[in-house]
């Protein structure tokens, strides 16, 4: 047994029942992460999530685990920064090791216009609880001696912006966590369960046609990544959402070493290695839409050769495995969550490059919102009708790679 | 010949592999596991010139090669190397059909292809071209010992990679002294001594053996080293064989990576590449996965944890997840699931890279994404300017000394090299209703001669780049867009042209025109030198010479003192801005660059489409609504503009100054009252009003916009913009 094989989680498996408070549809983070709040914070545990395949296997399996707050807006670095918090206590509160490590992220800038960027990002962040300082050439060699200053002398670092609180953790062991601490306290999680249509009364959505029958609910929540669109169509909406695909490799297993995570809007590419001693390098989603989990050659020609940019030593690693998954992307390059207008229909979406991170708080909010039905201050920007009502979240910050 | 192991020479054949040179040496690379000498497990992995898990089986031995084992340590070190290294070199090769896998069924195929007249590429991996994956196009990526190929297929590409041969899961398996059949005959081929060989299953060919009858039970040795192989007969009992080497012929599953990889694009399998796997029996105990140290007994916890499905218990032992990428375990993996009732498990989904390779190998024919240069680029570096990316552009940042080059523009006169602005001509017989479909201004308006400064709105009512409209008569307009922009806007003419059937022609001349701006209260006395004795008028635009060079010159202002733009071919750029700095010098002449311009347009009011705008930038929010006809009938944008309007102002973009004290940063956070109040956009001390002046958004508070604002602890007031020459008398001068 390896030093990283799974332990401690327990997973009791059930049949379907027919009728549930709540239904949550797709067994990724986020759906987990609402069941397992409205368990433990709401006592709400008649509640079923449905996955078409394995829980965690689609975003919530593929995604770069990268853990930070350190975006452009008020909402965001608010929202995000409570992410951040219930990540650092979520190993002690289910008492599962989901490998959460405190890393740090350099955000590199190349240019003085970067320059200005990574200070403004510094400044809100600080405003807002985020801690984020700008830095020196010189002090980011101290946090990160393997970087190359010159930028293969085309890319020079002229500054960066450092959020210290950014962290990684294993993104299974974060499903897996959320998943079981939900079926401890009675929720059901039923895997190889496709919906393949809603039920409606009226304007009402009642429950869900699925493989395995149908089922019904006062509250069905989809925490569809990917096929979102297709699912709101069946309610009757019609979400401003593209679906991306979104690429990463990983090398080799070599000795823990490198600290940080480096990125850089510039290069649109970000390093870290895992616990496992991979070094995994990201980068922006591709610019065509699809659903398509196909690796492409261009993606990981081009981003082996911007990563080699600031860190010249990954030229002579070897490349174990390149994957790829699909980002829902917002007008806004914000998340969409809350009430849609259909009653008895929730959702979780737009989580684009960034729904790792958010699990925990997206799934706490969301939770709190079907608990209580009234939108909690936090996402209370973050509606679907921001887009009607002119008031979008438009995130620079985000629009980065992750 | 010799090489290096671990420090120490060691001598080897001609035509070995590392490994059977290793062999020879009687190293075993990975201290012991089962060898196939092809490629497939992970037992002979080395750190070969550098470059660690590289499969010592399929690299050819050279004399002075440095191989470290791997054994020593758990995980090899990163690298250390700080600067940049020339890159791997990269070749394309095309043909009808591209066949991986040089052995009898691709040599057939090739046959096959080549008396069907098709051109034909087929990729060798005895010969170092190791095929790591296959992607759309169809494209067959391959590493070799000095290049990357990119190997492109007209029609196929054919998969003839073989089978791989399984390998054994009992307890000993890690002991050294266990090859595969084929392992066993290369081995024997190569002249090696395997000393007493006992064979289970079909024995190898040419090789000296004694038959193990029953099943395989284990392995012992002693030292690392295999000693006996211990089997099993049906009546249950043991058997033991005393032994040097134990040969194993458990079956082959196919090496269909590629294949499965390839769904959806025309990839075939032919030959071993194409056969079912076979399923071996479940083990009871021994290591499934050597790469992450994987047992039997690991499986039935982790069953006994609930998880069932393949894929989570790859994730949740990390079975298959090491360097084979499951070639060793996925049988058993397969038939461990059957055994607990599961129907038989597809394979793991395929994921390039099939056989590895480095991150600077696969680089290979990429470069720097190209940032454009215009072609006045060597003047300014000769100047001594600093160089700032901006727009996709290399500009001059300033030129060395910001505060001499504002004053220039101020008071004397000045160059700026703006051949970065986006530039098209739209023309033909619907050139005027095309733009007035595009734009939110009344095109029509705008006489022969004339410019108008204009918004581009998507259909969401937002604003995503501006410029101007330059008439030059009812068929044919000039327009200009911002420098990072205008790719964007190319598309988004072309696509509502070719949507809306309009017959006109769009030509991008960004690149083929260059353009200089000449500024400040003594252009015109310059321009006169220049041989421009009647230059154009406020908003007017003219075609003349200027120092003997044909020019398009557009009146206007972005830096608020008198202006003309002179957009002429790139190739006379040089020509043009040598003669002006020349004849300028009595005038007092000095280039500025962005750093100068961002300040002087900011005293002006003028805003930056993508700096001081947001995706959620309609005109209202940021004044410019005076920029949109709503009386025109339609326009992009027009329902959207005629919509949100109606919804209360949430914020707005305004000019602020500070009371007193240094400008804030761009990006600084306004407070109101102790509230979040929005953010900074620009912000300069401006020399000339001895004050800090901003560009900001700011948020209603119940209807109200706050008059007076903190900013870095310290006092701003909301003021009215331009804050510098509000009559705009200087420019129109």
């Amino acid at each position: 047994m390896n030093e990283f094989q799974e332990k401690l989680v327990n997973f009791k498996w059930v049949e379907p029942k027919k009728t549930y408070d709540v239904i949550i549809i797709g067994g990724g983070g986020h759906g987990l992460a609402t069941a397992y709040y409205l368990a433990t914070r709401h006592n709400i545990t008649n509640v079923a999530v449905l996955e078409r395949n394995y829980i965690g296997g689609g975003n919530s399996g593929r995604n770069t685990t990268v853990i930070r707050s350190n975006y452009g807006i008020p909402e965001a670095v608010r929202f995000y920064q409570r992410s951040v918090e219930l990540y650092q206590t979520l190993e002690d509160e289910t008492e599962r090791w989901i490998m959460h490590a405190q890393k740090g992220i350099l955000w590199m800038a190349h240019g003085e216009t970067a320059v200005r960027a990574e200070k403004a990002r510094a400044e809100i962040n600080t405003a807002f609880g985020a801690k984020t300082v700008f830095v020196t050439p010189k002090e980011i060699k101290e946090i990160c001696p393997e970087v190359d200053l010159t930028g293969g002398g085309v890319w020079p670092i002229m500054g960066g912006s450092y959020h210290p609180e950014a962290a990684t953790a294993r993104h299974d062991r974060v499903n897996w966590a959320l998943a079981e601490g939900a079926m401890k306290r009675g929720v059901h999680v039923h895997q190889n369960t496709a919906v393949t249509n809603l039920i409606k009364s009226g304007n009402r959505v009642i429950g869900v046609e699925t493989t395995a029958g149908p089922m019904h609910a006062n509250v069905v929540m989809s925490a569809v990544g990917g096929h979102v669109t297709g699912l709101a169509a069946l309610a009757g909406l019609r979400l401003p959402i593209r679906t991306h695909p979104l690429q990463a490799f990983v090398t080799n297993h070599y000795e823990q070493k490198f600290h940080p995570i480096v990125a850089s809007t510039s290069l649109l590419t970000y390093v870290s290695q895992t616990a496992r001693g991979e070094m995994l390098i990201g980068a922006e989603i591709d610019r065509q839409p699809s659903y398509s989990y196909r690796s492409g050659h261009h993606f990981l020609q081009t981003c082996a050769h911007r990563a080699m940019t600031m860190l010249p030593f990954l030229r002579q690693l070897r490349i174990l495995r390149q994957w790829t998954g699909v980002c829902d992307m917002s007008p806004d390059y914000s998340p969409i969550m809350g009430f849609t207008g259909v009653d008895g229909f929730v959702l979780t979406t737009g989580w684009g490059t960034w729904g790792f991170k958010a699990i925990p708080a997206g799934g706490e909010q969301m939770a709190q919102l079907i608990a209580t039905g009234e939108t909690p201050e936090l996402i209370a920007p973050f509606a679907l009708d921001r887009f009607a009502q002119d008031r979008t979240m438009a995130d620079r910050g985000s629009a980065g790679t992750h | 010949m010799r090489l290096i192991v671990d420090g120490r020479p060691i001598s080897y054949e001609p035509g070995d592999s590392l490994l059977i040179a290793l062999l020879r040496a009687d190293i075993q690379p990975t201290g012991g596991g089962c060898l196939c000498l092809g490629g497939d497990c992970a037992n002979c992995l080395a750190t070969v010139d550098g470059v660690s898990y590289v499969r010592t089986c399929q690299t050819a031995a050279k004399p002075g090669t440095v191989v470290q084992l791997h054994h020593t340590q758990k995980y090899p070190p990163l690298p250390q190397e700080d600067e940049a290294r020339p890159a791997v070199p990269a070749r394309n090769l095309f043909s009808d059909v591209v066949i991986i896998g040089a052995g009898e069924a691709g040599r057939t195929a090739a046959r096959e292809a080549e008396a069907a007249g098709k051109s034909i590429n087929l990729l060798d991996a005895t010969y170092g071209e190791e095929a790591i994956g296959i992607y759309p196009g169809p494209l067959v990526v391959v590493r070799t010992p000095h290049e990357t190929l990119h190997v492109h297929a007209q029609d196929e590409i054919i998969v003839a990679t073989g089978a791989a041969e399984i390998l054994p899961i009992v307890p000993g398996s890690e002991l050294a002294g266990l090859l595969t059949r084929r392992a066993a005959e290369k081995l024997a081929q190569a002249g090696l001594d395997l000393g007493r060989v006992v064979a289970i299953g079909t024995p190898p060919a040419a090789v000296d053996c004694q038959l193990a009858a029953g099943e395989l039970l284990r392995f012992e040795g002693e030292n690392g080293r295999l000693h006996t192989v211990i089997t099993q007969t049906e009546a249950g009992q043991e058997n033991r064989y005393a032994c040097d080497t134990a040969v194993l012929n458990l079956g082959l599953h196919p090496r269909n990576a590629l294949l499965r990889m390839g769904h959806n694009l025309p990839v075939r399998a032919v030959g071993d590449a194409a056969l079912e796997s076979d399923i071996p029996a479940c083990p009871n105990e021994g290591v499934v996965c050597p790469c992450e140290g994987v047992s039997v007994a690991d499986l039935e916890t982790i069953w006994e944890q609930g998880f069932h499905e393949m894929e989570l218990v790859k994730r949740a032992t990390l079975a298959g997840t090491g360097t084979c990428q499951g070639s060793t375990c996925l049988p058993y993996l397969r038939s461990f699931l059957l055994k607990k009732g599961k129907t038989l498990q597809p394979s793991f989904t395929a994921r390039p890279v099939t056989r590895q390779l480095t991150v600077g190998e696969v680089s290979a024919g990429t470069h720097h994404h190209a940032t454009a240069r215009t072609a006045l680029d060597a003047e300014h570096r000769r100047l001594g300017a600093q160089m700032e990316r901006s727009g996709g552009w290399w500009r001059p940042w300033s030129y060395g000394d910001p505060d001499g080059e504002y004053w220039a523009v101020r008071e004397a006169v000045s160059l700026m090299d703006v051949s970065t602005l986006g530039k098209m001509i739209v023309s033909g017989p619907d050139a005027l209703e095309f733009l007035e479909r595009l734009y939110p201004t009344k095109v029509s308006t705008i006489k022969d001669g004339r410019s108008r400064y204009v918004l581009l709105l998507n259909e969401r009512g937002y604003v995503f780049d501006d410029g101007l409209i330059c008439k030059e008569s009812d068929t044919r307009y000039s327009l200009t867009f911002t420098s990072g922009g205008v790719s964007h806007a190319e598309m988004w003419l072309r696509d509502w042209a070719a949507s809306w059937q309009m017959d006109v022609h769009i030509l991008h001349q960004t690149m083929s025109l260059g353009a200089i701006n000449v500024t400040g209260p003594l252009t015109k006395q310059l321009l006169a030198k220049a041989g421009l004795a009647n230059p154009p008028g406020w908003l007017a635009h003219t075609k003349a010479e200027v120092a003997g060079v044909p020019c398009h010159i557009f009146r206007l202002s972005f830096t608020g003192e008198l202006s003309f733009e002179l957009h002429h071919p790139a190739e006379d750029s040089v020509k043009l801005w040598r003669a002006l700095l020349e004849w300028g010098q009595e005038f007092g002449i000095r280039p500025h660059g962005l750093h100068t311009l961002l300040r002087l347009r900011l005293e002006k009011g003028h805003i930056i489409v993508g700096q001081d705008t947001d995706f959620d930038s309609t005109p209202r929010r940021i004044h410019h609504d005076w920029a949109v006809k709503l009386e025109k009938p339609a326009f992009i944008g027009r329902h959207a503009v005629e919509r949100t309007n109606k919804i209360p102002l949430d914020k707005l973009l305004v000019g602020l100054e500070m009371a007193d004290g240094p400008a804030p940063m761009e990006g600084a956070v306004i407070w109101h009252d102790g509230q979040f109040a929005g953010h900074i956009t620009s912000s300069a001390w401006s020399p000339v009003l001895h004050k800090a002046v901003m560009l900001g958004w700011l948020h209603y508070f119940d209807g109200h916009l706050p008059e007076t604002v903190t900013i870095d602890g310290r006092s701003a007031r909301r003021v009215p913009v331009p804050f510098y020459d509000k009559e705009a008398a200087r420019a129109r001068a």
